[in-house]
């Protein structure tokens, strides 16, 4: 039995002699959520639009849940693209039956799963209003719900918390979660890596078309150690950077992660700090994905 | 199934649409407006009009009187005239289907002209009376009549009194010479012109005129909903790029689905909106025909009809195709309409060329145009409405306009498919029919 979700091998496409996505390979296991992360224009929803077949790739193959893309495999796959937009005429619940029956399910499925995910998303109430008066984050909840609604086994999303607020987030997240504990497979597109890493099962960053890391999230973040240190603190830190001890550090006004070239060295951070700045918190902590993805791309040097 | 929901959703969108909706009400009314309006206008809205005479000449007003008589004053008269010696205003057959006219004599002995017409004019102010007619006492010799109203142009009212008083005045000076009126009206009998149109199966009287403007109106019909779907098409496909909703679209179904799917779709909305008005124009024909002009009757055949759907769809599955590429390829609205006016100009062409083909609907530019496919629909039809050319022709013209679609829907399917995905700028022609090449 294939275990793979998704196989990428060596994707590459160019743009009016603009290289997009260079080299670009990867496998996604099913059962399992993927990040795909960088930042905007790193070349994420090129590589997602060449996997959806929407543009054809100039080099390389990919292989959905273990075969080439075929127009039969569409039914089994949810793809949310990065820009929203849905007819704005038309009513909720008759968005959801023509996208449901492009999908091939009977309206009368459509509808009664499409009541439950409207009622889990709180959008209920607005069955049968039409588009044009949903706010934005509640026309991009239909999109996910459109998206969900015919119970693919493989789900693509492009960038779906953006235009979120955190109470929505959550709310995707958690649906997410509970995709994932059906056995569908995920592979989730963001710039986002904060939310990312609270559900990730493995990770591919990429910049400017090059992937620069691909692993498990433990196993990156292991690789990594437990180095970090993150801080909350008052006062002028601007000595830090003049530590020979500290590889590295993000300073966020009131709160600061700070890397350093050796464990051993933290009661000596402790003491510098605590004698220079007023101090309310002092942690041990993992790398957050940001973190890596900045030392990764400053490396320069694609994995 | 994919296709069907496709054309579904394309269907009702447009069906629910308001817009289509109102003209699918209105244009019927308009329509029905335009064939009950003259013979409705004439027969309302005139009533009685009362119209005093000072009748200088002494003998006019007594056959006036007998004119008023009658219940269809006008008309009896006209019917009398007609083989009366009034060449000149015969034809003019609607006046006494317009208003009654009730004239009334004013006593002259005893008062001044001058006083006569103040006072008279002073009753058309007040409204007392609707007009003041002065006879002269030389009328034999002037030949003129002074006509007082508040409405001079009112023509059925001025000829028919014109008219009438003429016929009394030639009369009267006949008599008077001893020549007997009888003798002078059979020698100057107006002829009678009648048009009667050749058609397939048997003939029809018809007014030339009724003809020309009912089929200048059908095309005008068919002109005003071709560019109208046409618009509507490109807006949406425009929308569905602009929203990326086609990238939905894409992910569950291939983009000849949506494309045709589309097409079809918006295609019998389309349909369904002449159907509608076939039928009632049907039942108006049917029901009220007696109401209508006759010209008009034998115009709105059942044949006409079915052709009229006929070259709808053929005329509308070409636009179509043509509006939806230009909504795939181009990214806002404005290079919409620079795409769109090219093929608006193709629509034009045919509506002014229609007016020379109901003119003269067999110079071979008409007939050689009618079988330029993107004009079939337009002048084909035409000239089945105005002179219905052989059978042969008509069918010829309709296979050549279906296999001009087929490659058409080919070629659309494939600029569509590349198009709808191109964002950014403008493509040049060039590149568009590079897009045809792509594997």
């Amino acid at each position: 039995m294939n275990q793979q979700a998704l196989a990428l091998q060596n994707l590459v496409k160019d743009f009016d002699g603009k290289r997009a996505v260079d080299r670009i390979s990867f496998t996604a296991r099913k059962g399992e959520i993927l990040g795909l992360l960088g930042p905007n224009g790193a070349g994420k929803t090129t590589t997602i639009r060449m996997i959806m077949n929407i543009i054809a790739p100039d080099q390389g193959t990919i292989e959905i849940l273990g075969r080439p893309f075929s127009n039969k495999m569409k039914d089994n796959i949810g793809y949310l693209p990065e820009e929203r937009g849905l007819y704005r005429k038309m009513k909720v619940m008759d968005v959801l039956i023509f996208l449901g029956e492009l999908k091939g399910l009977a309206a009368e499925t459509i509808r009664e799963r499409g009541r439950r995910l409207l009622k889990q998303f709180a959008l209920d109430p607005y069955e049968h209003k039409k588009i044009e008066e949903l706010s934005k984050g509640m026309a991009q909840k239909l999109q996910i719900i459109a998206t969900i609604l015919h119970q693919p086994e493989l789900l693509i999303l492009d960038e779906p918390f953006s235009g979120l607020d955190p109470l929505n987030i959550e709310l995707v997240t958690a649906i997410l979660l509970e995709k994932k504990k059906e056995g569908v497979s995920i592979i989730l597109s963001t710039h986002l890596m904060e939310y990312a890493e609270k559900i990730v099962d493995a990770v591919v960053m990429i910049s400017q078309g090059h992937k620069v890391l691909d692993g498990k999230l433990t196993e990156i973040k292991a690789q990594y150690g437990n180095k970090f240190i993150r801080i909350e603190y008052e006062g002028d830190s601007a000595f830090i950077a003049g530590l020979d001890y500290v590889r590295g550090y993000k300073d966020y006004g009131r709160a600061m992660e700070i890397e350093l070239n050796d464990l051993a060295d933290k009661n000596r951070l402790l003491k510098e700090l605590s004698s220079r700045i007023s101090l309310n918190a002092f942690q041990l902590t993992e790398p957050s994905l940001q973190h890596i993805f900045i030392r990764k791309v400053n490396e320069g040097a694609p994995a | 199934m994919k296709l069907i929901a496709v054309i579904k959703k394309e269907y009702r969108e447009i069906v629910k649409k308001k817009s289509f909706i109102i003209s699918t009400i209105l244009t019927p009314l308009i329509m029905a407006a335009f064939m009950f309006l003259p013979v409705m206008l004439m027969k309302m809205g005139k009533g009685e009009k009362t119209i005093q005479v000072a009748d200088y000449s002494n003998f006019i007003f007594a056959a006036l009187q007998q004119v008023e008589k009658s219940p269809h004053a006008g008309k009896n008269v006209l019917k009398k005239q007609k083989t009366d010696f009034n060449r000149d205003y015969l034809d003019h057959d609607s006046t006494g289907e317009g208003s009654k006219l009730k004239f009334k004599k004013i006593i002259t002995a005893g008062l001044s002209a001058e006083d006569i017409l103040k006072h008279s004019i002073a009753s058309i102010r007040k409204k007392e009376i609707d007009g003041f007619l002065m006879i002269p006492a030389t009328i034999k010799k002037d030949r003129k009549l002074y006509y007082y109203s508040g409405n001079i142009s009112d023509f059925d009212t001025n000829s028919f009194i014109k008219a009438a008083i003429r016929t009394v005045v030639s009369r009267q000076i006949l008599i008077e010479k001893q020549i007997d009126p009888e003798i002078v009206n059979e020698a100057t009998r107006d002829i009678d012109f009648e048009t009667i149109k050749v058609k397939k199966e048997g003939t029809a009287k018809s007014s030339a005129g009724i003809e020309y403007m009912m089929s200048l109106f059908m095309l005008a019909i068919l002109f005003s909903i071709l560019m109208g779907y046409g618009q509507l098409i490109m807006r949406g496909v425009l929308e569905e790029k602009n929203s990326r909703i086609i990238e939905i679209l894409i992910s569950s179904t291939n983009t000849q689905q949506i494309f045709y799917g589309k097409i079809i779709g918006i295609g019998l909305a389309g349909l369904t909106q002449v159907a509608i008005w076939f039928l009632f124009a049907m039942a108006l024909v049917g029901k009220f025909s007696i109401g209508l002009d006759s010209g008009i009757l034998n115009f709105l055949t059942l044949e006409i009809g079915l052709y009229f759907i006929v070259f709808f769809m053929l005329g509308f599955f070409m636009y179509a195709i043509l509006f939806s590429i230009v909504g795939a390829a181009v990214n806002t609205d404005q290079e919409a309409q620079q795409f769109a006016a090219p093929i608006s100009y193709l629509l034009i062409i045919p509506f002014i060329m229609g007016i020379m083909v109901t003119q003269s609907p067999n110079s071979s530019v008409a007939v050689v145009s009618s079988f330029i496919p993107l004009f079939t629909p337009t002048l084909m039809f035409m000239r089945i409405t105005v002179s219905p050319p052989p059978l042969l022709q008509i069918l010829s013209s309709i296979l050549l306009s279906l296999v001009f679609i087929a490659f058409l829907a080919w070629l659309g399917a494939k600029i569509f498919r590349v198009g709808i995905l191109m964002y950014g700028k403008k493509p040049s022609l060039k590149e568009i029919f590079r897009w045809i090449r792509y594997k």
